[in-house]
């Protein structure tokens, strides 16, 4: 018999190749009449330009929210959205979470126990009892 | 005389000729003709140079031209100037890192499917069959250069593994596409546009269609792999059109009015429409995996050969997919033996390397089949049938996944200027064909 062939679709592996930028959005609401707004109606005229100059794959919005807290909210190429609330905070803080939002991934908070994450098998093989010189009792 | 814009041309690249102005404006004009309370046929041209009809350049002709239709949902898709003003596109060229020579308005054709809008001038059916070419020619050299020894079907099952319609639409989603509701002239260019209610234009495939193939379909009859090599197209398939598979849109019509008889109901626009089945969500995947394809196509013609090449090596190419699970064996043991005898080794012996648990209810046997003072292959397992055959079936995968090196050239290498000498590359006899 011929051999027959299964299905499998190839995995992705960001960074290896091309490199995509998982944060595709970021949103500015601010209010003119909130005093929680001032850091970010100053971060938006003098911080925000430069900014967004320097990242061209991500979308920016800017647009007003009145009488509320202002926001930035990530928007991520998994779907997920992120957004944080910059009440009270000074443009160069507001850009700390700004670039936060940048480098996040979409992905829930995970907290990781092994120092290696890898898809690809051990380099040295597994240890296996049936190979070698065995164990001396 | 009106001064020449020409800021405004830069963009628009791909100039339509102007007999196809002239189809695209007849088009237009036949589409548009129900609308009688306007003064004029809103015109689309890919290029700010006079069309067709115009062809002496007067100023009134000239600025008829370059207005933008009052009600752009009248279009199917949206107008190319409105490519520059979309943030979606801006940030998608980026996020992609294309160079500068490749225009935002192919861009924004790109996301344009056939399903959406008809016209091929505004669609991306074109660069989508230019960028299916292009990336299974790399996929296939890829592949037939570093594994040489590769069985037909699993050269097949890897072409759709890096190539095929489910890893390009996974491509796509990974570059932060989203899509459209409902295609029209106003949504934002920077979406991928296409409808699942009607199957739109398939792509043409590289393949012949046997006189058979009736009968084919009818008595699942089967299609040897020398037939299928030489009939069937990049991925194994054929290339007959049946229904279920890609349709092209007068058949699926006939299907609709088919289906209309049948039912004898009123054709309400919205009420029966589908949404979420099988079949909505393979269109979907093909609208995805064609905008894919039409971005490489767009890449190769306006940035050439060895950027293209780069792209798809950074985009499908660094893409992993295990060929050790592709296999699927009938009779590993038989097969092993033929290649052994093909291949003039010692015949195959499979040996008990070690084992533990005989009488228990979990025992290992590790068997190691052995060509002469060679060993070929080994495998564990519950029993010592199973791991005899498990050690046969590594032992051919080891044969046939052979590969010359991770680094190695492919022959589009030679096509750029002072290249080295090319080394011949490995070309193997082929697979064991059992009886």
């Amino acid at each position: 018999m011929t051999i027959r062939a299964l299905t499998q679709v190839s995995t992705g592996r960001n960074g290896v190749g091309a490199f995509v930028l998982q944060c595709k959005k970021l949103e500015f609401h601010y209010c003119d009449w909130a005093g929680s707004s001032k850091g970010m109606n100053i971060f938006i005229k003098t911080l925000l330009p430069k900014f967004a100059a320097e990242h061209p794959q991500i979308e920016f919005n800017v647009s007003p929210r009145p009488a509320k807290h202002p926001l930035v909210t990530g928007h991520y190429i998994n779907g997920h959205q992120k957004p944080i609330c910059v009440r009270n905070l000074e443009p160069t803080a507001i850009l700390q979470k700004v670039k936060l939002l940048r480098d996040a991934s979409g992905e829930k908070l995970k907290r990781v126990h092994k120092p290696v994450t890898s898809i690809n098998p051990s380099v040295r093989g597994v240890w296996s009892p049936y190979h070698g010189n065995g164990m001396a009792v | 005389m009106k001064r020449l814009r020409v800021d405004r041309w830069t963009g628009q690249l791909l100039v339509a000729r102007s007999s196809q102005r002239g189809c695209c404006l007849a088009a237009g004009g036949a589409l548009r003709s129900a609308r009688s309370d306007q003064h004029y046929i809103p015109v689309r041209s890919q290029s700010t140079a006079v069309s067709y009809p115009f062809s002496e350049a007067t100023e009134t002709s000239f600025a008829t031209t370059l207005q933008v239709p009052q009600d752009p949902s009248e279009l199917p898709s949206p107008i190319p100037e409105r490519a520059l003003h979309s943030a979606k596109l801006a940030s998608l060229h980026a996020r992609l890192s294309l160079p500068k020579k490749l225009p935002i308005q192919t861009l924004a054709r790109t996301l344009v499917d056939a399903s959406a809008d008809e016209n091929p001038q505004f669609n991306n059916i074109n660069l989508a069959f230019v960028g299916q070419t292009v990336i299974n020619y790399h996929v296939s050299e890829y592949l037939m250069i570093r594994y040489p020894r590769l069985p037909m079907e699993i050269v097949w099952a890897s072409m759709r593994g890096f190539a095929g319609i489910a890893p390009l639409f996974q491509i796509a989603r990974s570059w932060g596409v989203e899509s459209a509701s409902v295609p029209g002239g106003e949504v934002d260019p920077g979406l991928l546009q296409f409808t699942t209610e009607k199957p739109g234009v398939s792509l043409t495939k590289f393949g012949y269609r046997r006189t058979e193939a009736m009968y084919l379909e009818k008595y699942k009859w089967r299609r040897g792999i020398s037939n299928r090599v030489v009939f069937d197209d990049d991925f194994g398939e054929s290339v007959d059109v049946t229904p279920g598979s890609e349709q092209t849109a007068h058949e699926a019509e006939m299907r609709k009015k088919e289906r209309k008889e049948d039912e004898d109901e009123e054709e309400n626009e919205y009420s029966m429409r589908r949404y979420g089945d099988d079949e909505t969500r393979s269109l979907a995947e093909k609208a995805h995996a064609h905008f894919v394809r039409a971005v490489v196509g767009a890449v190769y013609m306006h940035c050439g050969r060895d950027t293209a090449h780069n792209f798809i090596k950074a985009h499908i190419l660094s893409r992993t997919l295990g060929l050790s699970s592709l296999f699927s064996f009938k009779k590993p043991t038989m097969e092993l033996a033929l290649l052994c005898d093909r291949e003039d080794f010692d015949p195959p012996v499979a040996r008990l390397l070690s084992e533990t648990g005989r009488q228990s209810r979990t025992p290992v046997f590790v068997v190691g089949i052995f060509s002469g003072k060679d060993k070929l292959g080994e495998a564990a397992g519950p029993s010592l049938d199973h791991a005899r055959l498990k050690a046969a079936m590594n032992a051919l995968k080891a044969w046939y996944l052979y590969s010359p090196g991770e680094h190695i050239r492919v022959p589009s290498e030679m096509l750029a200027d002072g290249a080295k000498k090319w080394d011949p590359a490995y070309i193997d006899i082929g697979e064991i064909i059992s009886r």
